[in-house]
């Protein structure tokens, strides 16, 4: 026994349970998102169910509660059928069932609205033909048709897209005579001539447009009635029949007869639209896009504002300033800015980026759109600089941290060769502190990426109207509201109606977002690793 | 204190030099010594005697230890270099300094010999590559690395680090150069080339070296001075101080009693 005490060895133990628990929660944390997030995108055989009260119900099985006892068993399964039903979740006693099928025929319908239908296809309507559902080639036929629809229905959107841009002219010139009725000089002779003037270029750009607007307008309608002709009629578990228009329509399919590959497949393409497309339904399904894409800026945004900043700051810190208390109580200060929570950045940014500087640029820049605020109001670049203020102690530490292992004698060395010290700090210094500095963007990175406080009151929304950068004039609008998934999980997982069907999702983004810091990271410390090579220190 | 007997040139003369890391701690003590012209002077004496800083005074290189301050004045041809009027830098390319450790810095061996002409103003390519090439002949490792001198110079052996780092000091063309005991860190093969580079380097530049090892005063050096506990105790021709030496300390320091 008192060897043992000497030798320490309960502590080894102690140490190393605490590490295996960090470890464990760590990786049972991971499991569990990888699991439940990639499980998500698989397409979910369809069961119908036959109680024994004469009630049946199809949908996918989405939990179990397994007592051993197949008395108090029961069985969550996801219905669908909002528009019916008024909830996507049934739990059913299987002492209560009196048989399960799974008919190949069963289908699931993704919907632009109200979520998955399950159900039977009783026949297919394209103007005045109709399929029934005793053809050999029905499914084929439906999703031939759903092709159909789906093309008449993206001519349908570039005719809208041309008419927007055909009457934005006149649009303009209308928004100018509201903005001369409320102006000082209202009602002054002044201004009637101006409305008066304003009236006739309009009268003149209308009667321009108007035979191209009329041509335009038949097409539209001949268009809409065509789209409107094309449904499916479905059945759903009970036999009730529904209209389904093919162009609101996803994709459907029919699971049970799907093979391993094409399940495989569709998997893929599942995932795809996750990582590819826009959300829809209050974003709890569809995809991410707008999210990765806003998320990815902003830490990009975030690095370009912190690193030179951060870098800079630590040189003075720690090559000019004067080793002293000042300094001491200056590095205090930063440390503890660290810790400061990261709301209360977010409040800082809001009062001093967003009121302050944006206010001050609208009234500058942005007058004549006044009191419609330009920067004036929560945007990526606010955002950006909020998280840029937020991880500006961890790049100056790891900056501070990367110039200290610099060897003095590298320094002595381009001193003593008539070096000025700035010239030392560009040749000798920052090369050598390079990874130093890698580290605090690595840091800042992970700390960045995943915060989502502060940018809940400094540009983030639910959905973005347009991304930060396209194709229009000054390509990156930093002025521009965004998304971004630590939001999103929030607003999906706590804040959408149907936090049920939404849960998958969560999971799915978690893992999204999990994946996307791990990769910039992994990015700077390649380059890190790289530079380390480089200046590995000389060895005797 | 000896006089100057045969009429060299000097180059550095200090007077009545104090020098103080901060009031409280003095390192050199009214120090008065000069050094002649193309020769090779030593000093010796036991660990923390001063011998360091005095070196490092010679190049300011003591002006970054912050709070530290000299009393008296160090002239070099004769211009008192503590004097605000000048240029740290150009004190600096005229007076190179070797250091124990060698500290090449981590890029190629061309770019460490050409960093102190470029820094100092030079950019033409063709000019740098001369200054490279013959800075590396006088330091004699031309031989050795001229089909690599884009290599990273950390790739070379310790030996070869330090001769690398003469020769960048060479390349600015330096009045004088000072080395910090530039091959303690070396084993003797290395140990002798070092001394062999220095003996040609004596005949067109004046040198001061600071050693631990007597026998490499006695091999190298013309003049030696002896420190100890910041005060210069003797300074003499070399062989007079290791056969003859003035003062008791100097002896009992030479043959072993101490130190």
């Amino acid at each position: 026994m008192a060897q043992k005490k000497q030798s320490g060895n309960n502590y080894v133990f102690t140490a190393g349970m605490a590490l295996v628990i960090t470890l464990g929660m760590t990786a049972w944390v991971i499991i569990i998102i990888l699991f439940k997030g990639l499980n998500f995108f698989w397409p979910g055989d369809l069961v119908l169910v036959d109680m024994e009260n004469g009630d049946t119900y199809l949908g996918e099985v989405w939990d179990e509660k397994v007592s051993g006892n197949l008395e108090e068993d029961e069985l969550q399964l996801k219905i669908g059928n909002r528009d019916l039903y008024g909830l996507d979740f049934i739990w059913l006693n299987e002492r209560d069932i009196a048989r399960k099928n799974y008919l190949e025929n069963a289908v699931t319908l993704e919907r632009e609205e109200y979520g998955n239908f399950y159900g039977f296809i009783s026949s297919i309507h394209m103007g005045d033909t109709v399929y029934q559902n005793n053809l050999a080639d029905f499914f084929d036929r439906a999703q031939e048709a759903h092709d159909v629809a789906l093309s008449k229905a993206e001519q349908i959107r570039e005719i809208q897209n041309e008419l927007v841009e055909l009457t934005q002219p006149s649009a303009e010139i209308q928004r100018e005579i509201a903005l001369v009725g409320i102006s000082l000089e209202a009602n002054t002779p002044v201004a009637s001539k101006k409305v008066e003037l304003l009236q006739k270029k309009l009268s003149e750009k209308e009667e321009a447009i108007a035979p191209q607007l009329a041509s335009f307008n038949s097409t539209l309608e001949k268009l809409v009635v065509e789209d409107r002709n094309m449904f499916l009629e479905v059945a759903d578990a009970s036999g009730k029949i529904k209209k389904i228009a093919l162009s609101s329509i996803v994709r459907f399919y029919q699971p049970n007869e799907m093979g391993v590959i094409r399940k495989s497949v569709h998997y893929i393409e599942k995932i795809w639209e996750f990582v590819a497309d826009n959300p829809r339904e209050s974003n709890t399904e569809g995809g991410v896009f707008p999210a990765i894409f806003g998320t990815v800026l902003m830490v990009l945004l975030m690095s370009i504002a912190v690193v030179p900043i951060g870098v800079m700051a630590a040189i003075y810190l720690n090559e000019y300033a004067p080793q002293g208390m000042v300094v001491r109580f200056i590095r205090l200060s930063v440390n503890n800015l660290a810790g400061v929570p990261s709301i209360v950045f977010g409040v800082f940014g809001l009062g001093f980026f967003v009121y302050v500087v944006g206010g001050s640029i609208d009234q500058l820049f942005f007058g004549d759109t006044l009191p419609e605020p330009t920067f004036g109001t929560g945007g990526i670049l606010w955002a950006s600089l909020t998280l840029a203020l937020l991880t500006l102690p961890v790049v100056v530490v790891a900056t501070e941290e990367g110039l200290l292992a610099v060897p003095r004698a590298n320094k002595e060395g381009a001193l003593a060769l008539g070096a000025t010290k700035w010239q030392m700090i560009r040749n000798v210094v920052l090369p050598n502190a390079m990874p130093g500095i890698l580290t605090g963007l690595i840091l800042a990175i992970s700390r960045g990426a995943g915060e989502v406080a502060p940018l809940m009151i400094t540009g983030v929304v639910k959905l973005a109207p347009s991304l930060a950068l396209d194709w229009s004039f000054p390509f990156l609008h930093l002025d521009r509201k965004f998304m971004h998934l630590g939001f999103h999980i929030y607003d999906v997982g706590f804040q959408s109606p149907n936090v049920e069907a939404a849960k998958p999702m969560v999971y799915s983004t978690a893992l999204l977002l999990i994946v996307i810091v791990v990769m910039l990271n992994l990015f700077a410390i390649y380059v890190r690793n790289n530079l380390r090579k480089k200046f590995k220190t000389a060895t005797f | 204190m000896s006089e100057n007997k045969k009429n060299e040139t000097v180059v550095i003369e200090t007077n009545a030099l104090d020098f103080y890391y901060n009031p409280q701690t003095q390192a050199l003590k009214n120090v008065n010594i000069i050094i002649p012209e193309k020769m090779v002077t030593a000093f010796i004496g036991p660990s923390g005697c001063g011998k360091s800083t005095l070196l490092r005074c010679f190049n300011r290189m003591n002006d970054l230890i912050q709070g530290s301050f000299i009393k008296g004045n160090i002239r070099i041809h004769g211009k008192d270099i503590y004097k605000r009027d000048v240029q740290l830098e150009d004190l600096r390319k005229s007076v190179g300094m070797v250091f124990q450790k060698s500290n090449p810095f981590p890029m190629s061996i061309w770019e460490n010999v050409a960093f102190g002409p470029q820094v100092n103003g030079i950019t033409n390519k063709a000019e740098l590559n001369n200054i490279v090439e013959s800075a590396l002949v006088q330091g004699d490792l031309w031989r050795e690395v001229k089909d690599r001198l884009h290599n990273s110079a950390l790739d070379l052996s310790g030996g070869q680090q330090q001769r690398l780092c003469i020769a960048r000091t060479l390349a600015n063309k330096p009045d004088i150069i000072l080395m910090d005991e530039p091959a303690s860190a070396l084993d003797p093969i290395s140990t002798g080339k070092i001394e062999e580079t220095i003996e040609e380097l004596k005949k067109e530049y004046t040198i001061v070296i600071v050693t631990h090892n007597m026998q490499q005063a006695a091999r190298i050096s013309d003049y030696t001075a002896f420190m100890m506990l910041g005060e210069l105790i003797e300074r003499d021709e070399t062989k007079k101080v290791f056969t003859n030496p003035t003062e008791k300390l100097t002896e009992d320091y030479i043959t072993g009693r101490f130190g």
